[in-house]
């Protein structure tokens, strides 16, 4: 009765972000863009409806890379080629334990557009060793980026949560998840079929320097 | 598509002789709960209020949810699960109102809150509702408020049957009889009532299974001597319901699960009354109860187990209480005794029983310096073995201005044990990202095993800081006071303010190594309710009143605004459309889920004792509120909760669950003081949300039938 299907059109994201590379050497006016469905393992048979287990997965992650605004291939995936891994609801950097490269990331609370330069310091990398804090960008409902309500199953971006991003080439970017479904259309009763784990985000690369604008 | 709307006969309840009208005996009305002594209730410091059973007769209510449903302030609201019916109080949840019947707690929240559906109101003389923490006399879950419910007696040598059927099958039946003596008194009563439930919506699955109860009361009383009274009194009940469900299993692939639930519930009050002076009386009272419910369910036809699921619960207490009446202006009232509780439950993980004890004493001053003036202080100790001490006093003034103005004012503290749940949940569920709830007896034991598996990957608290759960504290505030603008208008109004400490919230104490968390119980929240009640009546003519309530409603919880005031996480929200975050303000926040701004209700009510008509239209109306994350999961079904932009709080931009309004009518002629028919519909209009009111059926008819074997008066 509720249900609200959001479209967006998204198609000039990357043109835009080739466009303002160009423009790099001048008083740099950075845009957003955003990167709609980026898959981070989807199950291709759903989901086991008595335990809850995806099915078809691949456990592999979903490689990106904010240089490029584009995801890398996985048999990259021992490089500096990328920054940041997808599955599921969790994001790896590559850095520390997860990757050869040194990327490192931290989630700060505020809105986008405010947030306008690098902070110097609170980035962390990836370390598989540590019990309590085994990822930069912590896991867990209400940990990090996301929210799970167990009574719906839905993942939800938590509102005012932003990555900052410090990437494999030693750049800075932003980035904001605005959506974990596919197309941002969030279920609105649970389904066998799923269309979770596509990720639609936000963000700004800065090439040069620590301006996040 | 629900709702067979073809009327139907019945056979009404009713008693004749209950003929009293609405708009002159109220203000005589005698209520026991508030100060455990009679007293007219206007001469009452608190907020109380009473429903007469003529009124519930007029009304052609058969359960409590129904009665309490239309009072001003009251709102019916499913549990945690969607269904079933609790009673919020001046924004308080179903767990936190304490209801008695004849002075004594119902027992059975095995999920919380009471299922009011379980209580015939066939038997009830009056209802007695008590706003504001009574826990100075009754200890704890009466932070909200009590409810009182007063089962009738024998006043004289008579009885009555009663019949009704209505929509979706429903049948009840009432019979009752007693006899009045000179030295002694009994009376018996019996209620069947059985329905086919209903479903709602594209679902076939019946949201209520088809069920009957029969509920067997009996009242026994002697005067020994002039100044000794003996009373007895049980109660016994059962419940069978037929459930029949298609639960989902996969992808189209559909099971059919068949099975019985079962409630069974008694009780029994044993009370010696000895006036040992014409100053002193004292009352000996034993009490005790028990409580079960089982539900099993076999897929078919395979007839394999799918579900099971027991409770058992057992309340014993014996109770002394002493009234002295030092002169015409000073009572005083002290009381002690002890409260045995057992739980028994497949939900803790295993069987054994726990069990738990509280020893309570209290003391009670009314004042009574002149006629005008009325002040009562009091305050009770509860000693419990698992959660530690409270300590809960209350005062309350009430000042007659002038013939046509008083004013009341109380303060109290309440509190709220940790429940069973709470200490000894041990639930696990092991699928791919499972969680464990532990409750805090049992979650260092826990946790230790854990550990020595090698399982624990973090632990977020000191496992000594783990396992200590307090109860949970209430300090409330009720200014009221009450106009007679004229002998034909009077209104009455409240301002109330509950600032609640130490609920007791889930949180996230321990994951595993396989980043499983482990939730365990904590002292947590604190939240406040305010607003303001008010109440009008008037009496149109000798035979119409016409009554209007309305209650206003902020309940907000403490945490969130001093994050939102902080530019905390809950300062944002994300444009739903654009999914840009933006700033929240704290004017922006609407609070609580699952509490209406605004409720209200409008009633007119006819009644002739001449011409035996009578005739009633009520009209409830429950404003908009939004739906928390667990509430309407109806067998399975979840329904999106209420946030919308990834703020996990409600704000004004959430959907919200849209406000309604029902009527309800009801028309009614006594004949020769004998022989009463009545008709009625509820809901009206067919007003029904199927996603998010599952406990709200369409429109019902019903006709009932009584028959009053002899017509003398009962004695109000």
């Amino acid at each position: 009765m509720k249900n609200r299907f959001i479209i967006l059109s998204l198609s000039a994201g990357v043109i835009l972000f080739s466009a303002c590379q160009k423009n790099d050497s001048v008083a740099p006016a950075l845009n957003a863009v955003t990167y709609t469905n980026l898959p981070a393992d989807p199950p291709s048979g759903g989901y086991n409806p008595t335990n809850g287990q995806a099915i078809g997965v691949t456990n592999k992650f979903t490689f990106f890379s904010f240089a490029t605004g584009a995801i890398v291939a996985n048999t990259d995936s021992a490089t500096t080629k990328w920054d940041l891994g997808f599955r599921g609801t969790t994001i790896i950097v590559n850095g520390g334990t997860s990757g050869p490269g040194n990327a490192a990331a931290q989630v700060v609370t505020g809105i986008f557009e405010n947030l306008t330069t690098a902070p110097n310091s609170g980035f962390g990398q990836d370390n598989s060793r540590s019990a309590s804090a085994p990822y930069a960008i912590p896991t867990g409902s209400g940990n990090g980026w996301y929210n799970y309500d167990p009574a719906s199953n839905l993942i939800t971006p938590i509102a005012g949560r932003v990555i900052m991003v410090k990437t494999s080439g030693g750049e800075y970017a932003k980035m904001e998840i605005l959506s974990y479904y596919k197309n941002t259309v969030m279920p609105t009763t649970p389904t066998l079929t799923p269309n979770d784990r596509y990720y639609t985000f936000r963000y700004v690369y800065q090439p040069s320097g620590t301006k996040l604008q | 598509m629900k709702k067979v709307s073809i009327l139907i006969f019945i056979l009404g309840l009713t008693r004749l002789w209950a003929q009293d009208s609405l708009q002159t005996k109220k203000l005589e009305e005698v209520v026991v709960t508030a100060t455990r002594n009679d007293h007219p209730v206007a001469s009452l410091p608190m907020p109380v209020s009473i429903v007469s059973k003529s009124q519930i007769q007029t009304m052609g209510s058969l359960r409590l949810n129904n009665v309490l449903t239309e009072q001003t302030g009251l709102v019916i609201v499913p549990q945690v699960n969607g269904v079933g019916n609790g009673l919020q109080m001046q924004g308080f949840d179903p767990d936190y109102t304490l209801i008695l019947v004849d002075g004594e707690p119902l027992i059975g929240r095995f999920t919380g809150s009471l299922d009011l559906s379980r209580i015939t109101v066939g038997n009830i003389k009056q209802i007695e509702i008590v706003k504001g923490p009574s826990s100075s006399l009754y200890g704890s879950d009466a932070l909200a408020g009590v409810v009182n419910i007063i089962t009738d007696g024998a006043a004289a040598r008579g009885g009555t049957f009663s019949a009704r059927y209505g929509t979706f099958n429903t049948t009840n039946f009432n019979a009752d009889m007693g006899t009045k003596e000179k030295k002694w008194s009994s009376f018996v009563s019996f209620n069947r009532y059985g329905t086919d439930g209903y479903s709602m919506g594209a679902s076939t699955n019946k949201i209520v299974s088809p069920f009957t109860n029969n509920t067997l009361s009996g009242k026994f009383s002697a005067k020994l001597s002039p100044s000794t009274l003996l009373k007895f009194s049980g109660r016994w009940f059962e419940e069978n319901q037929q459930q029949n469900f298609l639960v989902n299993a996969g992808v189209n692939q559909m099971l059919r699960t068949i099975g019985q639930g079962k409630i069974k519930d008694w009780n029994m009050i044993g009370t010696l009354v000895q006036r040992v002076s014409s100053r002193l009386k004292a009352t000996a009272r034993f009490y005790s109860t028990r409580y079960s419910t089982q539900t099993s369910l076999n897929i078919q036809p395979a007839d394999t187990l799918y579900y099971h699921d027991d409770f058992a619960q057992g309340f014993t207490r014996p109770e002394l209480v002493v009234e002295y009446f030092a002169n015409s202006k000073n009572i005083f009232t002290a009381g002690a005794g002890a409260v045995f509780e057992s739980v028994q439950t497949s939900r803790y993980g295993d069987e054994s029983p726990r069990h738990q004890q509280t020893d309570y004493s209290f003391l009670q001053h009314e004042w009574l310096p002149q006629e005008k003036f009325h002040l009562i202080t009091g305050a009770r100790w509860d000693r419990n073995s698992i959660y530690g001490s409270q300590l809960s006093p209350k005062i309350s003034a009430l000042w007659q201005v002038n013939e046509a103005v008083s004013l009341k004012a109380s303060y109290g503290l309440g509190f709220k044990a940790p429940d069973f749940r709470q200490l000894y949940l041990n639930f696990n569920n092991t699928a791919a990202g499972g969680y464990s709830v532990l409750g805090t007896e049992i979650v260092e034991q826990r946790i230790r095993q854990l550990q020595a598996q090698g399982q624990i990957g973090s632990l977020f608290y000191n496992l000594d800081q783990l396992g200590k759960l307090e109860a949970e504290r209430s300090r409330a505030l009720n200014v009221g006071g009450k106009v007679l603008l004229n002998k034909k208008w009077w209104a009455d109004v409240n301002i109330f303010r509950n600032d609640i400490d130490n609920l007791i919230e889930t949180q996230i104490v321990a994951n595993t190594v396989a980043s499983q968390n482990i939730y365990s119980y904590r002292n947590l929240k604190r939240v406040f309710t305010q607003g303001l009640e008010l109440n009008v009546t008037y009496a149109v003519t000798r035979y119409v009143s016409a009554q209007a309530g309305y209650q206003l409603l902020y309940a907000k919880d403490k945490d969130v605004m001093a994050n939102i005031e902080s530019g905390g996480v809950y300062s944002y929200y994300r444009d739903p459309v654009t999914l840009e975050t933006k700033r929240l303000t704290i004017s922006e926040y609407f609070g609580l889920s699952n509490r209406s701004r605004h409720t209200g209700n409008f009633k007119l009510f006819y009644k002739n004792p001449n011409s035996g008509w009578e005739a009633s239209l009520r009209t409830i109306y429950r404003g908009k509120y939004g739906a928390g994350s667990l509430q309407g999961n109806v067998q399975g079904i979840s329904i999106p909760p209420s946030d919308r932009n990834n703020n996990g709080i409600l704000d004004v931009y959430d959907n919200f669950v849209k406000g309604y309004l029902l009527f309800n009518f009801s028309v009614a002629k006594t004949f020769k003081d004998k022989f009463r028919v009545q008709a009625g519909v509820d809901n009206l209009l067919n007003y029904t949300d199927p996603m998010y009111i599952p406990n709200l059926p369409g429109r019902q008819l019903y006709l009932s039938l009584a028959y009053s074997f002899r017509a003398i008066p009962h004695e109000r």
